[in-house]
């Protein structure tokens, strides 16, 4: 690929564009940041205990509400149980998500609920080394206060206790609580319904010793996690108006390469290839969840950003070989099998991690794989391979980008002594070349320093009257970014039209038809080096 | 104490919440005037209708406007009383070892007068109150927790924007309502009270921890969402213990500038007028000894303590009685969650020690 657009372009319109890019850019902040809430919303929950008597057993309904019109029997703690002799698998931990007086909606997306146990120390009770909780959980769900429950899922479910008690373990400090990790409980992909109901017991079974050892569980909370649903507005209407911008320089770039005597070559058909990935993503079918109770949008949303990840992994790679500037010919894609080999094995391997994880909370909501030891060594196993193809693909590209810049240094030196052609030629690759290195490190940097703002920060600044949502500026910042280099890589990228000058004619070129071949051996090979032409052009002129 | 109130029945001896002095603030909890004998029985399973709560708002001492506040909030009361229950649990624990051992038989005294004791005992208060706000909020038995505060919004649009605040932020937000804490008067003696309330409910907010969670694609932390967490309330009071213990004495200063009068801690020397750092702790006279029984306190005799640690200083050098008791322990317990516990019985002779009287 040859004479593209960003060669041929004066230095005043590049940075007319660039200016354009920039507005965009801090607009795209300043939606996130200005107008969108934050991104998700925890919501505390503490289970209320509910009392399973036989009584209930015969109205009917085997679902428990903690509070409302048909709230269960409770107590306040197991004190209290204790003296009224009710058993372990009487106990029912009813939470009703979402609080009181309000109610959930599909604009929520998601919903993730994390768990904590409130152990207390007891001398004659403690946890045990390597302690399972079993957990034998209902989920329900309605969609109008009268109406009946209806199951969505049921499940017994293990999770491994990992606690340590930070104070000395002497019967001064019992009733102390330990410090528990927060263990994964429940995932679901969509949020179709108004009310949900989660029913918690702990079963205990001496003999098959289910749920022993698991020390004086006093409470149980829960933290659901969703998206809010301003958020998911905004983050929607950007799709909406994101998706035709980039089809439409999409369809104007294949448009400019068919019109091209030369089939399109490797690097021309990546970077449409990128587009495609990148439209994947913008397109909005998550309006489609509003509506729809489709489970499996988070997982085709991982999915999307996985191929678009793959796709730009890839590009950087090949750019940077089909820039190298040795005598090698490349322009054909298996020449990059050893570092997009990589890349390929790697987004696997977290493909088929998402699957077991996310997949199977299609099936089950309250599926973990880090909840078994055979299911985190596998992911582990996974994550540690993905991460492995990972540095391999770096250490790849950082020895290509090492090359490119050596071959630069060296062609450099010699540039003067070259002929006009050869030597604009040379000048126009390591142009584009530059531009795109400096483009794509400014992109890579503001990601990974508004990544690392928003891990730090706590969510939201405040700048006089106005809060700042750092955490949705990110997303949306970010998200505009990379859309927005998509954008200008095809734009700028494309072959430049200059080439249909006039005159530029075949006699024209007959006279530097030595200096031609040479070019074409060097390079990429068929395509009509446009600097060429121009040069010829200009040397008929003269 | 308590002059300005006609002494109104109090059938069930719930919380009594009254009007210290001539004070605009309103006390609660361990400040109630009351003896505080009970500990809330077993939960209220309210009826459906929900009309229960405005009897027990009847049924406790409290200013009109927060027996407004407490009818229009069904799980308001339900609330107060746990508070009561887990301010009084945490201050007996906290004082197992003093000398005053957070006996409620001098409380009354105890609350007219400006002691290490009474700042406590106001910052307990305000702390269990702020903790038992915010997790009735998150158990549902309060109704408006959150969103009822966000401005240009309707509550349930606020919600579904996302744009509510966290339990706690509310709850402090209503403690203030409720205590009447936005118009302090000048008297010294509200404005250490009020301090002492605001470092009760500085030491939930300072103990709450950050807990986050990464979900983004494939579980990794490009969406991290992050939650504050409130620590056990243990902790709660054994950070006020230290408060406690490190409290200081101030004394009023009019400030020439405006004129009013204003809390100044002797111990910092510099220009400015030394004011008491919010999550200090203040008082203005120094504590009686309780070692005898006085208005304050039944004084110490007769107190178990620990020959080695607690008992030279508990019996105020009185000297203590050993004593030799046959006590059965319940031991070799096998415990199982939830509520079984089977046990045997172990006779263990044991040395009892106590203050003597004299």
């Amino acid at each position: 690929m040859a004479g593209a657009i960003i060669e041929n372009m004066s230095t005043k319109k590049l940075v007319i564009v660039g200016v354009i890019l920039l507005l965009f850019q801090a607009f795209s902040f300043m939606v996130g940041g200005l107008i969108a809430p934050s991104p998700t919303t925890a919501v505390h929950y503490l289970a209320t205990k509910c009392v399973d008597t036989v009584k209930t057993h015969h109205k009917g309904s085997k679902w428990f509400m903690p509070w409302g019109p048909d709230q269960c029997s409770k107590i306040r703690d197991f004190d209290e149980a204790t003296a009224k002799r009710i058993e372990a698998n009487n106990i029912v931990f009813a939470v009703h998500i979402p609080l009181p007086n309000r109610e959930m909606s599909a604009w929520f997306q998601f919903m993730l609920v994390i768990l904590q146990l409130d152990i207390a120390f007891k001398m004659q009770n403690p946890i045990d080394d390597g302690a399972l909780v079993t957990l034998d959980v209902g989920l329900a769900y309605r969609d109008s206060t009268l109406s009946e429950w209806t199951e969505m899922a049921h499940s017994i479910e293990h999770r491994k206790l990992s606690c340590n008690f930070t104070a000395t373990k002497t019967s001064e400090n019992e009733g102390r609580y330990y410090d528990c990790d927060l263990l994964p409980f429940m995932e679901v992909g969509s949020v179709a319904h108004k009310y949900y109901l989660l029913n918690i017991r702990l079963p205990v079974n001496e003999r098959k010793k289910v749920n022993i050892g698991i020390g004086e569980i006093k409470d149980i909370r829960l933290v659901g996690i969703h998206q809010n649903g301003g958020f998911t507005k905004v983050w929607f209407a950007m799709k909406t108006f994101l998706t035709p911008s980039i089809l439409i320089i999409m369809i104007w770039y294949w448009k400019r390469i068919t019109q091209m005597t030369r089939p399109p070559v490797l690097l021309e058909k990546v970077i449409f290839a990128l587009g495609i990935s990148m439209t994947f993503i913008n397109i909005p079918v998550e309006w489609f969840s509003v509506g729809f109770d489709w489970t499996w949008m988070l997982l085709f949303g991982d999915i999307r950003q996985g191929i678009f990840y793959a796709m730009l992994l890839s590009f950087w790679i090949i750019f940077c070989g089909e820039h190298l500037m040795d005598q090698t010919e490349r322009n054909r894609f298996s020449v990059y099998w050893k570092q997009v080999g990589p890349i390929v094995f790697g987004s696997f391997c977290l493909f088929i991690f998402d699957m077991c994880e996310r997949g199977v909370q299609l099936k089950n909501p309250f599926y973990s794989i880090w909840a078994s030891d055979v299911g985190t060594e596998l992911a582990m196993a996974f994550i540690i391979v993905a991460g492995i193809c990972a540095c391999l693909y770096f250490l790849f590209l950082c020895f290509m980008v090492f090359q490119v810049f050596r071959n630069v240094s060296g062609k450099r030196s010699s540039l003067p002594a070259m002929t006009k052609a050869r030597r604009l030629h040379y000048e126009g690759l390591i142009f584009r070349f530059k531009f795109l290195m400096l483009v794509t490190l400014a992109c890579a940097a503001m990601t990974v320093i508004f990544f690392i703002i928003s891990q730090v920060n706590e969510g939201h600044w405040h700048w006089g009257g106005y809060t700042v949502q750092v955490n949705s500026a990110f997303f949306t910042g970010i998200y505009g970014m990379w859309n927005l280099y998509v954008f200008a890589l095809m734009f700028l990228y494309a072959p430049s039209h200059k080439r249909y000058g006039g005159e530029q004619s075949s006699a024209d070129q007959g006279g530097n038809s030595g200096e031609d071949i040479q070019l074409t051996t060097t390079i990429t090979h068929v395509d009509g080096p446009t600097e060429l032409y121009k040069m010829t052009g200009k040397e008929a002129q003269e | 104490m308590c002059t300005g109130l006609p002494r109104t029945a109090c059938p069930l001896r719930l919380i009594a919440l009254c009007i210290l002095l001539s004070h605009a603030a309103a006390y609660f909890g361990l400040t109630g005037r009351e003896p505080l004998v009970f500990l809330p029985g077993p939960f209220a399973n309210e009826a459906p209708n929900g009309k229960a709560h405005l009897k027990q708002c009847e049924q406790m001492t409290l200013t009109r406007r927060q027996k407004r506040l407490c009818r229009r909030e069904p799980g308001l009361a339900e609330t107060l009383r746990e508070s009561v229950r887990l301010s009084l649990l945490e201050c007996r624990y906290q004082f197992r070892n003093e000398r005053w051992n957070c006996s409620m038989d001098g409380r009354g005294s105890l609350l007219k007068r400006g002691f290490k004791e009474t700042a406590f005992l106001l910052a307990v208060s305000s702390a269990a109150l702020s903790h038992a706000l915010a997790k009735a909020c998150s158990s549902g038995r309060m109704e408006r927790c959150t969103c009822d505060d966000s401005p240009g919004l309707q509550h349930r649009e606020a919600w579904q924007w996302g744009v509510c605040g966290d339990n706690l932020k509310y709850s402090t937000k209503f403690l203030k309502k409720f205590l009447g804490q936005k118009r302090v008067s000048k008297d010294l003696r509200a404005q250490i009270d009020s301090h002492n309330i605001n470092v009760g409910i500085r030491a939930v907010k300072s103990g709450l921890k950050t807990t986050c969670k990464c979900h983004g694609v494939s579980g990794s932390c490009a969406v991290r969402t992050c939650w504050k967490q409130l620590s056990p309330f243990q902790d709660t009071g054994h950070l006020l213990k230290y408060r406690y213990d490190t409290a200081i004495r101030v004394h009023s200063v009019t400030n020439s500038a405006t004129g009013e009068t204003e809390l100044a801690s002797p111990r910092r020397h510099s220009n400015t007028v030394p004011r008491p750092r919010p999550t200090e702790l203040v008082f203005l006279e120094e504590s009686p000894s309780f070692c005898r029984p006085s208005r304050y306190s039944p004084g110490t005799a007769g107190r178990p303590c620990s020959k080695d640690t607690s008992c030279s200083s508990l019996c105020c050098g009185r000297g203590y009685n050993t004593a030799l008791h046959l006590t059965t322990l319940s031991c070799h317990c096998q415990v199982r969650w939830c509520c079984h516990v089977e046990c045997q019985t172990c006779l263990r002779e044991e040395e009892v020690y106590t203050c003597k009287k004299h």
